[in-house]
């Protein structure tokens, strides 16, 4: 009983929050309800037993939607409405709701047919963080390295793109060669 | 142990839990002003109770009664929410610490943790971190320069620390091979040799740092640095509200504590002579104590410094530590 | 703190000069100062210090209410009113200098010769809420009438508190148990004030 009534709780508060991330016109607003129900998704983990993938969602999406925010500070006054000009507004809708529903579809398709069948069973005795290493390291191995060497490359090309002419400072060397410029064409 | 039963010895740990730190939290404020005080040859709150005993009480009634403003162009739902983010986080951090060994009373065994999640250092490491939400969404609501400026540097050193605290608290967990905090304790229960801060020196010092840097304490409390940023994300808040996030990041000191002790400093196994309940209150006392030591002694670090400091010095050497574990793991 | 040290205008200054070096420039350079300053242990001989100053708990507060500073006997706060030692009667002779000379207008006083063709002071004020305790009055006070006391806690409940004079002159009782000091402070002749004298140049 308790984990329907969790169940639902979860669900209905998620719903909630992510309608106001679409919905609201307020940046701050919509940042905060996606990280909230970002972070009320992980009660779904928790509930089906997957502790481990629970926590990381907490934690992934933590950091995730905090550096959301922090575009969101620098692009924005987020306590402001954002006036948006949507130009063909049917359009938008039109076509994010056939992905929304074609999504779903893709989603809900299995439970329609009864022939589900778990290709790696959760064996007993095996803790979830060991069971999400098994099947990361044997059968997922190859994307996973491709995974890590992908972001390995973008790490090294965003200190690259970041850490460039990091030492010089961008207002005073202007200023210096201006005034130098003007005084020697003089 | 039928459900019903469970239920409500879980309710009851919440209460108790709760309860208890919420007020080791207002003491906490005690002792800080009081140690600080020392510590600059002062002698701190005397005036209220018997050496300033119940300066808390005189500070909660203040608190409570103070009239709760709102800025007129604060977002004022965030504005009302971000300091209850920031207490909730920090107990619902505790949550998944055990916080002694078991014991028995009225013949009834109890675990002191509230539930036993299987990946508990993660858990507790992650909401933790999701109390950051509290300074952020405070900062960005209130409308105020300064605000913002605490919720950029938020932003920051929540994103920076957030690696070093889990890539310092790796190495230790592979030598431990398990999540769970229990499992981390009793791996070091053959006494003061099994410690693991004597093998992780490295770790346990990085952790701490970052630590420090995640709880928003001195040498990195650029949040609300008074001296460069008024008061930071707090400078709108006032009354009960304001008080919120002081409670967060007590009781986040003390989780830190508590996180520390346990996985570094031989949790709450027996040492020597003294039982494992005592030991492990002295150790938080003592870390506690040093939370406390670190803010009379050591200046701030500027932001720059702090950014410096983590990705070229503590990450680094948070990798280097994992590789030369995992080698000798491996041998 | 005895009063000598307060007297004692003569501070031998020990500055020391500390020698600064220049930041490093070269990354090599600034990877060593890192190395070793994180290794010479400076932040723990920080950690040493405030602990050793809490475990010596020298403690330097004074509880304001309950004790008190002594003050030096050059301070001016609110003045006070003498009498003559011998008669009781005011040592105010009604001049009305300080009166002249106050420069934030703040003291009113009104004369009338009585039956002995004496100078009687019928009513003296000094307005504390305007006073700014410059101490001229004291300084041209011929007879040392009019000083300034140490009392320096002048919050009251109205404004009309601040311009007694029976507060501020020496009750005659008070006189009689002679209990009226001499006043060494502001205004009062030095104590070696003798020696000081030099004769009047008059060698023209």
């Amino acid at each position: 009983m308790f984990e329907a009534i969790a169940f639902y709780l979860f669900s209905a508060v998620t719903i909630v929050m992510f309608t106001i991330t679409v919905m609201s016109k307020n940046a701050l607003y919509s940042m905060s309800a996606l990280a909230a129900g970002m972070i009320m998704i992980s009660g779904f983990f928790f509930l089906l037993g997957a502790d481990f993938l629970g926590v990381v969602q907490i934690i992934v999406y933590t950091g995730a939607v905090m550096a959301l925010y922090a575009f969101g500070m620098m692009f924005f006054n987020t306590t402001r409405l954002v006036e948006e000009k949507v130009r063909a507004p049917k359009l938008v809708f039109l076509l994010s709701g056939l992905s929304a529903l074609l999504l779903v579809i893709a989603f809900t398709a299995p439970i329609v047919s009864d022939h589900i069948e778990a290709i790696y069973p959760v064996v007993d005795g095996v803790e979830n963080p060991q069971a999400i290493g098994i099947v990361l390291f044997t059968k997922y191995l190859v994307p996973f390295e491709v995974a890590a060497v992908m972001l390995l490359v973008a790490m090294i090309a965003g200190i690259i793109l970041a850490g460039k002419k990091m030492d010089e400072s961008l207002t005073l060397k202007v200023d210096a060669d201006d005034e130098f410029q003007k005084k020697g064409s003089k | 142990m039928t459900l019903t039963e469970f239920v409500i010895s879980t309710i009851v740990k919440i209460l108790v839990v709760l309860g208890i730190f919420s007020a080791l939290a207002g003491f906490g404020t005690y002792l800080e002003r009081k140690i600080l005080a020392f510590m600059q040859r002062r002698l701190g709150p005397m005036h209220v109770g018997p050496y300033g005993l119940l300066q808390v009480l005189a500070d909660g009634i203040k608190l409570f009664t103070k009239e709760d403003i709102i800025p007129q162009n604060s977002v004022k739902p965030i504005f009302m929410i971000a300091p209850i983010i920031g207490a909730a986080t920090a107990f619902i951090a505790l949550a998944a610490v055990p916080l002694l060994p078991e014991f028995e009373i009225f013949g009834i065994t109890v675990h002191p943790i509230i539930s036993d999640v299987n990946v508990g250092v993660l858990f507790v490491l992650g909401v933790m971190a999701s109390g950051l939400y509290a300074p952020l969404l405070a900062g960005m609501a209130s409308a105020n320069k300064w605000g913002l400026l605490g919720a950029a540097r938020t932003v920051i050193q929540l994103l920076s620390y957030e690696v070093v605290t889990g890539l310092s608290i790796m190495a230790p967990l592979m030598m431990v091979g398990s999540l769970s905090l229990i499992d981390i304790n009793n791996y070091q229960s053959g006494g003061f040799a099994d410690w693991i801060i004597w093998t992780q020196p490295v770790a346990f010092v990085l952790f701490l740092i970052a630590g420090f840097a995640e709880t928003n304490r001195t040498p990195f409390d650029l949040l609300e640095h008074e001296a460069e940023i008024v008061s930071g994300y707090a400078t709108e808040y006032s009354g009960m509200r304001w008080g919120m996030f002081f409670i967060g990041e007590y009781t986040n000191m003390i989780t830190l504590a508590f996180l520390a002790s346990l996985i570094f400093l031989g949790g709450f196994n027996d040492w020597g002579f003294i039982p494992g309940a005592l030991a492990i209150i002295l150790k938080v006392s003592f870390l506690f104590f040093f939370f406390l030591w670190t803010r009379a002694a050591w200046p701030h670090v500027r932001p720059d410094q702090l950014m410096w400091l983590c990705w070229k010095v503590l990450l680094p050497l948070a990798v280097v530590n994992i590789v030369i574990t995992g080698l000798v793991l491996m041998i | 703190m005895s009063l000598e040290q307060f007297k004692d205008r003569n501070v031998t200054q020990n500055y020391k000069f500390i020698p600064v070096d220049k930041p490093p420039v070269a990354p090599m350079d600034k990877f060593k100062q890192v190395v070793k300053r994180t290794f010479r242990g400076e932040l723990f001989v920080g950690l040493w210090v405030v602990f050793r100053e809490m475990v010596k708990f020298n403690i330097h507060t004074v509880q304001y209410p309950k004790e008190k500073l002594p003050i030096s006997p050059r301070y001016r706060a609110v003045h006070k009113l003498y009498r003559l030692l011998e008669s009781g009667y005011e040592r105010c002779i009604g001049c009305g200098l300080c009166e002249k000379i106050c420069i934030a207008n703040c003291i009113r006083m009104d004369t009338r010769y009585d039956e002995n063709q004496r100078k009687e002071v019928t009513e003296y004020t000094i307005n504390l809420g305007r006073c700014i305790f410059c101490g001229y009055c004291a300084e041209v006070c011929p007879e040392l009438a009019i000083v300034h006391g140490g009392r320096y806690e002048n919050a009251s409940e109205q404004r009309a508190h601040f311009v007694l004079r029976d507060d501020i002159l020496t009750p005659l009782d008070f006189l009689k148990e002679g209990k009226q000091e001499e006043f060494p402070g502001f205004g009062a002749v030095s104590p070696n004030a003798d020696e000081r004298i030099k004769k009047t140049p008059l060698a023209y």
